[in-house]
């Protein structure tokens, strides 16, 4: 850095007389006395100069250096105070100081107002030649050097204290602890403390805001909440009310939620760890009621539903493991009407439950869960033939199918029971999912005759479509009702996403290229298949969502496109198609949202 | 002229008075006779790492008269001084930015009373000064003598706020400052 001193444009300095810039900042560092442990500082310069080597002038510069940055106050030879950012000083000469963001404190020179707090100024650097000054008085230096520095640096800690700094210091150690005692002027916090004798505040948020800055508040605790109509009324509504919570509180239920809430005692022999009762997900509707899917008959109801012709595929029953779970709770009759009508719609959706079988269900449902469960042990095979003839809806409507037109009288149960018998062993094969158990001993058996009368008797189909359709919703079939019907599309082109519907996490090519098929500088070749096909696809076919996480080739990153994956996922695509909404796909033109 | 030149040793701890009128207590850090720097830190004894002292850099001549009260050994230890130039950067950095934030709010020319005003509102409301305006929100602007009836501009609802938390903070500084200004 050169040490000319050049001709400053006019600076304020203390009395306002222009003079020469000093060389700003020149800090000759002595080696033996200071070790500087970088070498940027711009106005520091190596190597003792003019001779001016004394131990007495390298303490001086130390200390001055160490103003550096510190807030100063210089006080100048008519008295004034100037106070500001210590930058630099000349050592080489007169020591003048420069000050950063500096400020006349008080000014008594002549002309100067008394009280210069009057008006401001705003801060800028200032220069006190050094023939001007008096004194520089610094706060708080570390004139034994900066602590070492563990992390941020000392001063920085200052700034922001973070707690890692502030454990690790030991300064200060320990205070003097005082009481504290809010600031004059300051009692606007003491009320936020008013409370009354009830606990509520005195203190009307609303009202205040209102007073304070003439908010209006439209708040109205009525859209929130439901009004309760106070009158002469409320006491017997809330008796009423309260009745009624006791009696939902002391119902007995199945849950084991409510279970435990209420107290009811449940059977510790289930084996039910920790995992099970409070965390694992429950399945109930699923698992539970698909394994004890019996064909059990519910007593003394008319065997209407299974008067149908049946016409069931067997195929249907077995390929309907998902719907077979919509039985769940239901049980004979409800089993054999649904799987009539299952043959008949050829859909998935669930088993239609007809009246008599909600009712019956509802009515038989917790009895019947404990039925199933005990039944389902029991092999159903070794029942006797006709027992589970007439419990076998699904065998009983294939057998249908075959005898109806020879079963047309009721006593024809001999013919039923034998084809029934060797078709049922291979039903049960079949259809292993379904245990066809045999009935509850005893109970259903008067009505299981009858049973196999009336569904022996060939009739019309009792269940009409509509009816059946509009019972469709049982209670816990977990299909949607009034999803549409699924048809398959066999010349459905599978849609390939080009990318993963996942975000992908870091994008190899440039932004939104792999994601515009058609305009794809980088993916040569095969991807031009795979790139015409999509927008084919998209305007062709109705998309639809699907939820499921995960596209079903693992995400290959964002354009693969091989053919051979493509026909992989042709081959997916036949068996479970997958949609993928376009528009999506759109989106993600536009640009990624990381 | 330097007044007890030779007695101004390393050490020593004195007790002065200026020609400006001012007294103080310190230790002699250095002195530095060319320069006639005499360099003073408060408290007596070796600064350890990291304790702060106030220091005085001040003129010898300026001083007027002073007594020794006592002798001690050398503040400084020449071994362990050490300048971490980077730390002094990072530091004055840090102090610089600092004023800036400050000097922003400080209004240019305003009177004191101006600056109490927007020193109250700027806890509450993102207050601007503009020229010797204050603009809150960017939208509401206040103007000299600061009155309710100076609050101009913004909507309504803006407008009527700052109206509100001017007159509270006129009272608030009134009732806190009776007679001052």
């Amino acid at each position: 850095m050169s040490r000319q001193q050049q001709q400053a444009p006019l600076r304020a300095s203390a009395n306002g007389a222009p003079h020469r810039k000093l060389d700003s900042g020149r800090q000759d560092s002595k080696s033996h006395l200071m070790r500087s442990s970088s070498g940027g500082f711009t106005s520091a310069e190596n190597g003792g100069k003019l001779g001016l080597t004394s131990p007495s002038r390298d303490r001086l510069v130390y200390v001055m250096t160490q103003f550096t940055g510190h807030h100063v106050d210089v006080h100048v030879k008519n008295g004034s105070v100037i106070s500001g950012i210590f930058h630099a000083t000349n050592t080489d000469k007169d020591f003048g100081i420069v000050l950063k963001m500096a400020q006349l404190i008080k000014d008594t020179s002549v002309g100067g107002q008394s009280n210069p707090a009057d008006v401001l100024r705003k801060p800028d650097t200032m220069i006190i030649p050094g023939r001007d000054l008096v004194q520089v008085f610094a706060k708080d230096v570390t004139l034994g050097g900066d602590e070492l520095p563990k992390g941020p640096v000392h001063d920085k800690r200052k700034d922001l204290m973070i707690d890692s700094a502030i454990s690790r210091s030991h300064f200060p150690e320990e205070r003097e602890l005082e009481r504290w005692a809010p600031d004059e002027g300051d009692s606007d916090c003491i009320e936020l403390e008013k409370f009354d004798r009830k606990g509520h505040r005195s203190w009307d948020q609303f009202e205040t805001n209102a007073a304070l800055f003439g908010v209006k508040s439209t708040f109205n605790e009525d859209l929130y909440t439901t009004k309760l109509e106070r009158g002469p009324h409320m006491r017997e509504l809330e008796k009423h009310a309260s009745r009624i919570a006791r009696e939902i509180e002391g119902e007995d239920t199945e849950d084991l939620h409510l279970a435990e809430e209420r107290g009811i005692y449940v059977d510790e022999d289930l084996e039910q760890d920790e995992e099970i009762k409070y965390s694992a997900v429950r399945r109930d509707t699923d698992t539970s009621k698909l394994k004890s899917f019996m064909n059990v008959p519910s007593s003394a109801h008319p065997f209407d539903p299974l008067t149908r012709p049946g016409s069931i595929d067997t195929k249907d029953l077995q390929d309907e493991e998902s719907s077979s779970h919509i039985f769940g709770g239901t049980h004979l009759p409800v089993t054999a009407a649904t799987s009539v009508l299952a043959s008949e719609y050829q859909s998935n959706k669930p088993f239609p439950a007809d009246p008599n079988r909600l009712d019956d269900k509802r009515s038989k449902d917790s009895s019947s869960d404990k039925d199933n469960r005990n039944l389902r042990p029991e092999n159903t095979l070794s029942e006797g033939g006709r027992p589970l003839v007439s419990e076998d809806p699904e065998g009983a409507s294939s057998r249908l199918r075959a005898s109806e037109p020879s079963s047309s009288g009721q006593g024809d149960k001999s013919p039923d029971g034998l084809a029934p018998d060797s078709a049922v062993p291979s039903k049960l094969h079949s259809a292993p999912e379904y245990v066809n158990s045999s009935q509850i001993p005893g109970s259903s058996t008067s009505s299981t005759s009858e049973r196999v009368a009336a569904n022996s008797a060939a009739s019309a189909p009792g269940l009409s479509p509509s009816s059946s359709m509009g019972s469709l919703s049982s209670d816990k079939s977990t299909l949607n009702p009034n999803a549409k019907e699924f048809k398959l599309n066999p010349n459905a082109k599978a849609f390939t996403p080009l990318t993963s519907p996942l975000r992908p996490p870091n994008p190899p090519a440039p932004d939104s290229t792999y994601y515009y098929p058609n305009s794809m500088p980088t993916t040569p070749g095969p991807g031009l298949p795979v790139g015409m096909g999509f927008p084919q696809a998209y305007g062709v076919q109705p998309m639809v969502y699907n939820a499921q996480p995960g596209p079903p080739p693992p995400p290959q990153g964002y354009m693969h496109p091989s053919g051979q994956q493509y026909g992989q996922q042709m081959m997916m695509g036949q068996t479970r198609p997958v949609y993928y909404y376009a528009p999506e796909m759109q989106q993600y033109r536009g640009g990624r949202n990381y | 002229m330097e007044v007890g030149g030779e007695e101004f040793a390393v050490g020593v701890v004195i007790s002065a008075k200026t020609t400006l009128g001012e007294e103080f207590e310190g230790q002699i850090v250095s002195f530095d006779r060319p320069s006639n720097l005499l360099v003073i830190q408060e408290g007596v004894g070796r600064a350890e790492r990291g304790e702060r002292r106030n220091v005085r850099v001040i003129k010898a001549n300026y001083i007027q008269d002073f007594t020794v009260v006592g002798k001690y050994d050398d503040p400084l230890d020449p071994a362990a001084c050490v300048l971490d130039l980077a730390a002094i950067h990072a530091r004055e950095e840090a102090a610089l930015r600092q004023a800036e934030i400050e000097a922003e709010r400080i209004g240019v020319g305003v009177t004191p009373e101006a600056q109490r005003l927007f020193d109250a509102l700027s806890k509450t409301l993102p207050v601007q000064w503009d020229k010797t305006d204050i603009v809150v929100m960017k939208e509401v602007r206040v103007c000299s003598p600061y009155l309710p009836e100076n609050v101009s501009g913004g909507t309504s609802a803006a407008n009527e706020r700052v109206k509100k938390v001017l007159d509270f903070e006129r009272k608030r500084l009134h009732v806190r400052v009776p007679g001052q200004f």
